[in-house]
């Protein structure tokens, strides 16, 4: 009973979450960008955008340049999550694939990563009065949910265990749209029912500055404004000037 | 959204099926002797907490004389390979591999520790070779003295 119900839980929030990013990344990519928006110094080129971006997403360099204290947390808690993402894996490939064997053991310990970037984000919201007068309720719920899952996941790593070969299998058998039977360890399901709230929620959260990032005119732009003129779509199709207004502006 | 409910719901009832678990699971080779009374769910949980216990036991505390080692789980849990004889851990078919290798866990425990009983002992703990459940529980007995 309470497999089917997880099961039911986890394909819904499965395509909440595909449909819905999938809704929001084509927002996102239609919207108008009628200016050349781009916060210098910026590069000059579309190789340079490229390598600037990766920077952007691989060392969160804007954040560097305007807070240590927020970067160090924001990165702790980003990389320790992508390698605990990427050693859960491990559940959802029947033969374990040999580089998620290799960062296995690192992943175990970045539980503790993840949780030290959350909570000092957290303790920044708190204990800083003038972000905690701009804090928004969704901002301390959206904390306390990652925290949540991390604390959880950590807890069955290191203190109460439960039968991984079932939750592995339970699992497999989703992928397959074959529901069997997980175990029904209390931190089993608290970590796996606040998983699929994530996924549920991410489509609406602040979470989407995950492909948000890729679509920031001002980031994503090159600075060429002197060498090409930037015309929006709707302004190409004007009626054309009336008589006696030159038409061409470049002079 | 009723609706994506309702057939998302009938959908699953229509995929649980009994014989969900076919090609998912590891292949688990059958011990020989009695079962545990804890259950075998019980140990895939619990076995890591055991055998960190014992180590305790006995590296720390020097209490030689505990019921269970490794010595004990390989014997009944030893698995025949092809040349008759148990495999070690060398052997994906090892008894702790099977699951070990499945969720990718690794041990340590056969760095030092023999992952099979000692050749004289074979004939004892493998059914091919003529072991029987007395004469497990005989080999056992004798090395838990």
């Amino acid at each position: 009973m309470i497999s089917t119900v997880y099961a039911v839980l986890f394909y819904l929030a499965t395509i909440l979450l595909v449909v819905g990013v999938g809704m929001r990344v084509w927002k996102y990519a239609t919207t108008p960008v009628p200016l050349n928006i781009v916060v210098s110094p910026a590069p000059r080129t579309k190789r340079g955008v490229v390598f600037r971006m990766f920077r952007e997403v691989i060392f969160f360099e804007s954040l560097f340049k305007s807070n240590k204290w927020i970067w160090i947390f924001a990165y702790l808690f980003h990389w320790g999550m992508l390698i605990v993402l990427l050693r859960h894996l491990r559940y959802f490939t029947l033969n374990t694939w040999w580089w998620v064997e290799i960062i296995s053991p690192i992943g175990r310990l970045m539980a503790f990563a993840m949780l030290a970037g959350l909570l000092g984000l957290w303790a920044r919201r708190v204990l800083q009065e003038r972000i905690r007068y701009i804090s928004n309720p969704s901002d301390h719920l959206m904390l306390a949910l990652l925290v949540g899952i991390a604390a959880s996941g950590a807890l069955m790593s290191y203190v109460t265990h439960t039968d991984i070969i079932m939750v592995k299998a339970y699992m497999l058998g989703l992928l397959r749209f074959r529901i069997g039977d997980m175990p029904t360890d209390p931190i089993l399901m608290v970590h796996l029912g606040l998983v699929a709230l994530l996924m549920i929620i991410f489509p609406i959260s602040k979470l989407l500055h995950v492909p948000g990032v890729f679509f920031a005119p001002s980031r994503t732009l090159v600075d060429n404004a002197r060498e090409k003129r930037r015309v929006s779509k709707w302004a190409r199709n004007l009626p054309p000037l009336p008589e006696g207004i030159p038409a061409n502006e470049e002079a | 959204m009723r609706k994506l409910l309702v057939s998302v719901l009938m959908l699953a009832a229509l995929l649980a099926s009994p014989g969900f678990a076919e090609g998912l699971l590891p292949d688990i080779p059958k011990a020989m002797g009695e079962p545990h009374p804890e259950g075998n769910e019980w140990w895939r949980v619990n076995h890591p907490a055991l055998l960190m216990h014992s180590r305790d036991q006995t590296v720390i505390e020097g209490i030689r004389d505990v019921d269970a080692s490794i010595k004990t789980c390989v014997a009944c849990h030893a698995v025949e390979g092809p040349d008759a004889a148990p495999v070690t851990y060398e052997s994906p078919k090892h008894i702790c591999r099977a699951c070990h290798d499945y969720v990718a866990v690794k041990i340590d425990c056969f760095q030092c520790h023999n992952s099979r009983p000692e050749e004289a002992d074979w004939a004892a703990v493998l059914p091919s070779l003529g072991g029987t459940p007395e004469s497990l529980r005989a080999y056992l007995e004798r090395i838990s003295q």
